[in-house]
């Protein structure tokens, strides 16, 4: 029997166990996916306009300055474009995905993505007006906020977007899907009709602030980004084992999750926001970055299940993947010049997107 | 001990129950019945605190309003009436939810054991592997019943008895699992739980219940021993149906009881 063999008859790959226990494979999968991570980032480091070797990068952190086969010119590409941009890509990935997750469990449902029923609207809103209206209106917001004033603006437009879709989507505990999409895209085009006007009254100056922002772009990445949105999301990542229990009971209803013991209040406030305060700072760093958050928790869930204490961290892994890889056609495919990353995840997303729709009609009740 | 006194429920501006009164002992099967609508469902929906109510319910002499989910959670279990879920959860996955909160008595170790045990309990062993969503509705209420089970394993824990509440909990089943579910209500009642069951088998509840309460436009009809209570003229009143109680069809006319399954016990 070959190694692989065994190891998929210890795991009970290829899919659940006959025993209906997934834990083993997901705890596999999420070894895996960590593995992976490692090796995507380091590729993503070495990849590039100007190539060095992957073998020069990993060498150049064993070996001192001098041994190293870095140029000097390389290693400031290295240190302090693309080690940022990978971070930063790490960082909005896994808070894009944690986001679709959170959202998804806390909907009932798996059409829930911060793009599409709005809440990345609300935190574009958020974001733009700080870029619009920083220095007059919003000034002691940027006063007292600084570098924050921009992820803390967005996750407030994400938040807002989140609590009124919730209270218009969920009467008596239960969420209706079509309610939840259609309002979710009126709210969306609410909040984009006020990024119009923003966008309106804008000075050129923030005029092009706005379109390079509003392009979605892990090319600006800084070391003072990663320090704000990277605050933001690993405290939003840290309360995950408290809500993987919670979505957990969800998945019955909120009159269940009660009845099994789960504070049903602290969980859904908990997921709210958290999920707002992962889209707010990806946002916020990165523009407008969709479907990260549907297609990797969907992904997940057919090939571990939907049990939250492995879909949360793996989603937050995979997200991670899957933006570098999109970060990595991004900037290679029209090379030297740059595709938006938004429309790298739009294209792959929209597809996918639809091809869940189809297969899932009577999700939508339609 | 389950004790509510004057329980009234407004939901919007209609008027569900009045003035309810109810009680529900350790050691036995309380079964609530009434025709459609009657409130029932709501009566059951108070007693577990999922809608507002004025009035009071205590359970084991503490006021439901004082205890948090996880003090509720380690004394009472609740079947609803149906779930359904959108996400691929196997069997195993949603019976082992029961074990998330509460308490389920069980030791530590034995967790897993007893997610198995209570499978075979309602007759699904070998079924932990299947995805929820494939299986049938009657078959879907008993992986919810082993996951109501598991929650409160033990029925008496720390000297304290715990509850079973079940909203119709045979309405999709064949007669042989109406029983099996039954024999499990009667078994948990006899180990020193309690057991509030609403029920729309008029057969099963003579059969099963030690009291019954019988609900009528929001109001509390009759309580007591079915004996006493499922009389003639109290069915006519409630359920606007001539009935009769204990009377065979004329010759000819055939019936079938549950009472007359060989493995069902008779009170």
């Amino acid at each position: 029997m070959s190694h692989v063999q065994m190891v998929a008859n210890r795991i009970g790959w290829p899919m659940r166990a006959a025993n209906g226990d997934r834990g083993p494979l997901a705890r596999y999968v999420i070894a895996l996916l960590g593995g992976a991570l490692c090796l995507v980032s380091l590729f993503s480091m070495a990849w590039g306009a100007s190539d060095a070797s992957l073998f020069a990068v990993l060498g150049d952190w064993f070996m001192s300055e001098t041994d190293s086969r870095l140029s000097v010119h390389e290693r400031i590409i290295i240190y302090e474009i693309r080690l940022p941009r990978t971070i930063l890509g790490i960082l909005t990935g896994a808070g894009l995905a944690i986001a679709g997750a959170v959202l998804q469990g806390l909907f009932r449902n798996p059409l829930a993505d911060p793009g599409i029923i709005g809440v990345s609207a609300g935190a574009a809103f958020g974001a733009v007006s700080v870029i619009v209206w920083g220095g007059t209106v919003l000034a002691p917001l940027t006063y007292f906020l600084g570098l924050f004033a921009l992820p803390v603006a967005a996750f407030a437009g994400a938040l807002t977007a989140t609590m009124v879709l919730y209270g218009i989507a969920t009467r008596h505990g239960r969420t209706s899907v079509a309610t939840m999409l259609l309002a979710g895209i009126a709210l969306g085009a609410l909040a984009a009709a006020f990024t119009g006007l923003m966008i309106f009254m804008a000075d050129d100056r923030q005029l092009r602030d706005v379109t390079f922002w509003s392009l979605g772009s892990l090319a600006g990445a800084t070391w003072s980004k990663i320090g704000t949105a990277g605050s933001i999301i690993l405290t939003s990542l840290a309360t995950m084992p408290f809500l993987a229990r919670g979505l957990n009971g969800f998945a019955l209803g909120e009159s269940t999750a009660g009845h099994l013991g789960l504070p049903v209040q602290r969980v859904k406030y908990t997921a709210i926001i958290t999920a707002t305060a992962a889209t707010g700072a990806a946002v916020a760093v990165s523009g407008g970055i969709a479907f990260v958050g549907i297609v990797v928790p969907h992904m997940l869930r057919l090939l571990i299940g939907p049990d939250h204490r492995y879909l949360l961290p793996a989603s937050a892994l995979l997200g991670a993947i899957m933006l570098l890889l999109a970060d990595a056609v991004s900037r290679t495919i029209v090379a030297p010049a740059e595709l938006p990353i938004g429309i790298v995840t739009a294209t792959v997303g929209a597809p996918f997107f639809l091809w869940i729709l189809l297969r899932k009609r009577g999700i939508v009740d339609l | 001990m389950i004790s509510a006194k004057r329980i009234s429920v407004r939901l919007g501006r209609s008027p569900i129950l009045h003035d309810v009164d109810f009680a529900a002992s350790p050691g036995r099967v309380t079964a609530i019945a009434g025709p459609n609508g009657s409130g029932k469902t709501t009566l059951l929906r108070a007693l577990t605190g999922d809608v507002p109510f004025t009035g009071r319910v205590e359970i084991n002499r503490r006021d439901l309003a004082s205890l948090d989910a996880f003090e509720l959670a380690s004394m009472r279990a609740v079947l609803p009436q149906s779930a359904n879920l959108s996400f691929p959860f196997t069997v195993r996955e949603i019976v082992r939810l029961g074990l998330v909160g509460g308490r389920s008595g069980a030791a530590g170790g034995a967790l897993e054991t007893i997610i198995e045990e209570a499978l075979i309990r309602v007759d699904l062993a070998g079924f932990a592997g299947r995805y929820y969503q494939e299986l049938s509705g009657g078959e879907q209420q008993r992986v919810q019943l082993a996951r109501v089970l598991c929650q409160v394993w033990r029925p008496v824990l720390d000297g304290v008895p715990r509850f079973l509440f079940l909203d119709e909990p045979v309405s999709s089943l064949d007669i042989r699992h109406q029983l099996v579910i039954m024999n499990i209500a009667r078994e948990f009642a006899e180990a020193g739980g309690g057991v509030v069951a609403i029920l729309h088998d008029l057969n099963l509840t003579a059969m099963y219940a030690d009291q019954v309460a019988v609900v009528h436009r929001g109001r509390l009809a009759a309580a007591g021993e079915p004996r006493t209570v499922l009389t003639d003229d109290l069915l006519e009143t409630v359920f606007e149906c001539r009935l009769q109680v204990s009377v065979a069809p004329p010759s000819g006319g055939m019936f079938v009881l549950p009472q007359s399954a060989a493995n069902s016990r008779t009170t």
